[in-house]
């Protein structure tokens, strides 16, 4: 086990006491139940997923040696990341350089009213390590750019972007193109959203469907968004993430999913690659 | 050779959980005797298995389940 490693289970085993003792300020202890087999716990923490006829052991290990990089711990970051650590994915990476704010609660489901003012990544991680102890997480506090995406993407098997500007949208999609690297993209403005899976050589990456940014974009703080809008467009990335991560069901690459959350009308738009695409065009020909 | 499992200890969905894992780890064709308790698992064992095509005879307490 390495120190980081180590560092983390500690301090994550220190977190739960306080936690613990801050819920139950006069309750006695219960005793330490007796730790069964880690297997057999394994097996019934992924129980109701290995039950499913199209997942399997071999589907369940691919996960569990699988690295992913979520950037954002918002909207959609916390939905992803949190059931990607549920499914048992091996590694989580979490980059995000903002800190709790009150008007985040509504819909970022890894933050709660005491974590106003800590960062998020470390907020994050946190909630994940007491979701699934197993899983490696590895808050990053910064922001992906130009300048530092094929560092920070280094080394993972997948990418899901959970972040909120066209900025980030356009850098990590052409480090993921460069690396190879297969990505998740998503995005919930107002009443719509968009969701996008990503295998770079095999199919249209995110600057082949969407060459530019759009005009005069709104942010979220200005659209306004509704929490659930964005859990249903982060629930998809995760589902887009672990069917790419196992081989299971069908990824949605070469298209990308345009969800109507007012009306709940999805439209899956098929997209090309562009051969003069700046960002995979000529990577692969 | 036939393998055994013993799942007389465990309750839904464990039971299928460990049932279907050993599966999977034998080849098609090969058999496994599957020991459980009367009730749940006598009865969903050999549905969950036929549902996913495996050839299932029953007999008393052991669910005999060949690989497809």
């Amino acid at each position: 086990m390495s120190n980081s490693r180590r560092n983390f289970l500690r301090e994550l085993a220190g977190s739960v006491r306080d936690v613990t003792a801050a819920a139950q300020p006069t309750a006695p202890r219960a005793p330490e139940p007796e730790p069964e087999p880690l297997e057999d716990t394994r097996l019934e923490r992924y129980s109701r997923q290995l039950v499913l006829p199209e997942w399997s052991e071999a589907a369940q290990e691919a996960l569990a040696r699988a690295s992913v990089l979520v950037l954002g711990a918002g909207a959609l970051g916390s939905p992803v990341a949190m059931y990607l650590a549920g499914a048992g994915v091996g590694r989580l990476g979490i980059v995000d350089d903002d800190d709790v704010e009150l008007s985040n609660l509504h819909r970022q489901l890894l933050h709660f009213t005491p974590d106003l003012g800590v960062p998020k990544a470390h907020s994050a991680a946190a909630k994940l390590g007491f979701l699934n102890p197993e899983v490696v997480v590895e808050p990053y506090q910064v922001r992906l750019d130009a300048a530092n995406a094929a560092g920070l993407i280094e080394g993972a098997d997948l990418v899901v972007d959970c972040s909120d500007s066209f900025e980030t949208r356009y850098a990590v999609n052409a480090a993921c193109c460069a690396a190879r690297i297969p990505l998740v993209e998503g995005g919930v403005l107002g009443m719509s959203g968009l969701v996008m899976a990503i295998r770079p050589g095999e199919g249209a990456c995110y600057r082949c469907a969407f060459p530019a940014p759009p005009p005069d974009a709104p942010s979220c703080a200005t659209a306004g968004v509704l929490g659930p809008a964005a859990g249903v467009i982060g629930s998809l990335q995760a589902l887009e993430a672990l069917k790419l991560l196992t081989g299971v069901g069908e990824p949605l690459t070469g298209a990308f999913l345009q969800c109507d959350l007012a009306t709940l009308a999805f439209l899956r738009v098929s997209v090309q690659r562009r051969s003069d695409c700046p960002d995979c065009g000529g990577a692969y020909a | 050779m036939t393998r055994t499992l013993d799942i007389t200890d465990l309750t839904c969905p464990m039971t299928w959980v460990k049932t279907k894992l050993e599966l999977e780890r034998m080849a098609p064709g090969e058999a496994l005797d599957v020991r459980c308790r009367e009730g749940e698992a006598l009865e969903n064992v050999p549905r969950s298995a036929r549902e996913a095509g495996h050839a299932v005879s029953v007999e008393g307490t052991t669910i005999r389940i060949v690989r497809a």
